[in-house]
């Protein structure tokens, strides 16, 4: 054999072990891609529509083929919402799990730019005040605006405000109008039936479209309640966009400090379930004017 | 007592426990801390358990064989009080634990009574041996290693009358059941070779083994040997088959292990642990004998067992205080959320958990109302029982509207129950004790006494004693008194 057919025959050797193994690649990358869509099937339900994927809890979402132990690797998932035990497709995350990630991604967004319907602010008897803030756009890119009102609203606070009430109520939607519209139905008559128990007065309930936390010091200024409380929604993560916050301050005037707040956050299904945070705030409402102070301050006491 | 939410706060709590064999005490300081984060419903929990006090080990007193001297152990309490250097007022909780055979008499009257002074506001005076085969693994070092480890860990207390076992994983109780045996069934002549004693379940063994011994018989190693074989042989078998033994079967004082779940590691503790993990080779009965009993050569059978069946042994963290330490740290919960209750009416002791609800709480107030009536009545029929806590897992969805569904059908159902001026005990899984409280405050309307407390686990068949609140009212110690696991009952003596 001359040195020329063995180099020809070297390169066609390893050319047909190559093409052997392209082969096999597109076959392992078809039986991959099946599976795949199989498993996309699956989530197509009999009558032909696609399950809501969001409706699983992230908790019983659980992918990895082979657990060794799989029920601590349960109990560990039950701990948290975050996506573990996902698995993967080589180094990327599952379509599945991809999809998923996208859906909670879409779902904070629908939480941060919607508004709170009129029909909830209707039912719950609120009067609507806004904050100096035009629209959604200038109320993320504003801070400092939404913690003030704008000139009319301060007009029907001074028309309609009940002064010096011993609580002051003000709903706002924050940075999730879901979180407001879930829990207020249970967070607020819970609250309101531990006030009237404990013979507590308030006065005329508000909400502030496009508002901030600080909002309450501008409505405190105005209508000098001994202790105002803000409900607003909290900026939505992945794993949840119907969280509620609480924030409570005694004596709430312009220029009080971030300290003299009490806050009580997590306020959702999975966190402090509503109806019972509104008993909770009923307890902080009633140290706060025995102590007369809020924020770090109570805690101190 | 300081009253600020995020601060520790500490409390001195005493375990005493009344064995058959000894009687020893622990007093440790319990730190209590809010463990939810500032910004969410304070939760109080023990987070820190420091022992200040061990007491000596004291044979118990015994006026005969099972009944207790209780004078003279409220005597050893005051002495070791003194020791300690402590006065009475300065305890704020704690538990006596009378367990093992001394458990069977009805002793735990007697004790209270003598104990008054002493111990004021004690929450606890019996223990079940469910009860204490929990506590013991507590103390062990057993629940916590389960949690570590994520091991399903069996903690075996091997006392003078009985082996209780518990079965534990992820720090919770799974499983527990008691054996009759103990190296204290047969007492012996101290130092010597003479029996004095032989009690019921270990006549049993004798007679499997076919040994006629009595009270009064001097009797060799090489028999005694053959008696702790087969009591080991006994425990051995009961925590690695089904498949039990006449001999086993007889022994047992509850229902046997469900074990349906891997038992993968073993912990005995115990005064007979330590001649489990020691090299104690008995060479004459003269060597066993030391404490009048055949304790030492229990354990030495126990290792020799387990090794043939190749039960690797984890050391515990205690072995004879096990079960004091698991009754003076462990058997206290501290519960928050609703509290109106007249002084007068803590602590209450040993109140019956009923629960109305078992297939869950249904939508309907008339329904509630029927199903409290109906659960009220059945336990207090008999007017043995005068107080009972009702035991759920709370509305499906915690919504407002449940919860003043649940509040209501609660109230009418037991109304009679009320009209005794009754405090209303209601314990619930789900966090809701708060606004149901609230509720229930609602509904009764003024001097209501509510006990709404969450997130503790009980059952049917439970007992519960409520303490006297602390921290401003804010909190109350809860005892849970597990006694059964099975709901079949009673086991086959």
């Amino acid at each position: 054999m001359t040195l020329e057919e063995t180099i020809r025959q070297i390169v066609e050797q390893v050319l047909s072990q190559n093409m052997e193994s392209i082969v096999g690649q597109k076959e392992a990358a078809e039986t991959v891609l099946s599976k795949v869509e199989g498993d996309c099937c699956a989530v197509e339900s009999q009558d032909g529509s696609l399950e809501d994927i969001t409706s699983v809890r992230m908790q019983e979402y659980f992918k990895v083929p082979n657990p060794v132990d799989r029920e601590f690797y349960q109990d560990m998932k039950n701990t948290t919402p975050a996506q573990i035990g996902v698995w993967r497709a080589g180094g990327r995350p599952l379509t599945d799990t991809l999809v998923r990630f996208r859906a909670a991604h879409a779902t904070a967004q629908d939480a941060v730019l919607n508004d709170v319907s009129e029909a909830f602010i209707r039912e719950f008897n609120l009067t609507e005040l806004q904050s100096a803030c035009r629209d959604k756009d200038e109320f993320l890119t504003r801070p400092d605006l939404g913690r003030k009102l704008c000139p009319k609203s301060m007009e029907i606070l001074q028309q309609m405000g009940k002064t010096g009430a011993q609580v002051q109520i003000i709903v706002a939607d924050g940075l999730s109008s879901t979180a407001v519209e879930t829990n207020m139905p249970d967070l607020l008559p819970a609250f309101l039936q531990g006030l009237e128990q404990a013979k507590i007065s308030t006065g005329t309930p508000l909400f502030v479209k496009y508002g901030r936390v600080a909002v309450m010091d501008a409505i405190g200024e105005a209508l000098r309640p001994e202790v105002a409380i803000i409900m607003l929604g909290e900026r939505p993560g992945l794993a949840n966009a119907e969280s509620l916050s609480a924030y409570l301050a005694y004596n709430p005037r312009l220029g009080m400090v971030e300290s003299e707040r009490t806050v009580v956050s997590n306020i959702h299904k999975g966190g402090t379930p509503a109806a019972e945070a509104g008993a909770h705030l009923v307890d902080i409402v009633k140290q706060i004017l025995e102590q007369k102070c809020s924020g770090i301050k109570l805690t101190q006491r | 007592m300081v009253s600020s939410i995020s601060g520790h706060q500490t409390i001195i709590s005493v375990g005493l426990d009344i064995g058959t064999t000894t009687t020893q005490l622990v007093i440790s300081r319990l730190t209590i801390k809010n463990v939810a984060p500032g910004s969410a419903v304070p939760r109080m929990e023990i987070i820190d358990k420091e022992i200040l006090y061990r007491s000596d080990i004291h044979f118990t007193p015994l006026k005969d064989h099972d009944l207790i001297d209780a004078v003279a152990v409220a005597r050893i309490v005051a002495t070791e009080y003194r020791a300690a250097g402590l006065t009475a007022d300065e305890v704020d909780t704690g538990a006596v634990i009378i367990t093992g055979e001394m458990a069977k008499k009805d002793n735990a009257r007697n004790i209270i009574l003598s104990m008054a002074g002493l111990a004021g506001d004690f929450v606890v005076a019996t223990a079940g041996v469910n009860l204490e085969a929990i506590l013991a693994g507590k103390g062990s070092g057993a629940a916590r290693y389960s949690k570590e480890k994520h091991r399903v860990t069996l903690n075996i207390d091997i006392g003078g009358g009985t082996s209780n076992i518990g079965v534990f994983r992820e720090g919770r109780a799974i499983d527990t059941a008691c054996l009759n045996v103990g190296g204290r069934l047969i007492e012996l002549e101290r130092g010597g070779d003479k029996i004095v004693f032989i009690a019921e379940p270990a006549q049993e063994v004798l007679n499997q083994a076919g040994l006629p011994l009595a009270a009064g018989d001097r009797v060799s190693l090489t028999d005694l040997k053959t008696v702790a074989q087969l009591m080991a042989e006994c425990i051995v078998e009961l925590i690695s088959t089904g498949n039990l033994s006449g001999l086993t079967r007889e022994l047992l004082m509850t229902p046997p292990l469900k074990l349906d779940y891997p038992v993968e590691k073993v912990m005995i503790s115990g005064g007979v642990a330590d001649y489990v993990y020691s090299d104690f080779n008995p060479m004459s009965v003269a060597e066993v004998s030391g404490y009048g009993d055949t304790g030492p050569l229990l354990g030495w059978a126990v290792r020799k067992q387990m090794k043939a069946k190749g039960v690797e042994l984890l050391k515990p963290g205690e072995t004879i205080r096990a079960t004091v330490i698991g009754a003076g740290t462990h058997s206290v919960t501290l519960s928050g959320s609703t509290i109106s209750v007249k002084e007068e009416n803590l602590p209450m002791r040993n109140v019956p958990v009923i629960s109305p609800f078992p297939g869950g709480v249904p939508g309907d107030v008339e329904e509630i109302k029927t199903l409290i009536e109906r659960a009220i009545e059945q336990v207090t029929a008999d007017g043995s029982v005068d107080q009972v806590a009702l035991a759920m897992e709370g509305p499906q969805e915690p919504t407002f509207e449940a919860i003043r569904t649940l509040a209501k059908g609660i109230v009418r159902g037991s109304k009679s129950y009320l009209e005794e001026d009754k405090p209303l005990v209601v314990v619930l899984r789900k966090d809701c004790a708060k606004v149901l409280g609230q509720s229930l405050q609602v509904e009764i309307g003024k001097e209501a006494q509510v006990v709404c407390i969450d997130q503790v686990r009980v059952d049917e068949g439970d007992y519960i004693d409520i303490g006297k609140p602390m921290f401003g009212g804010r909190v109350v110690p809860v005892v849970v008194k597990t006694l059964v696991f099975n709901s079949s009952g009673i086991g086959s003596k």
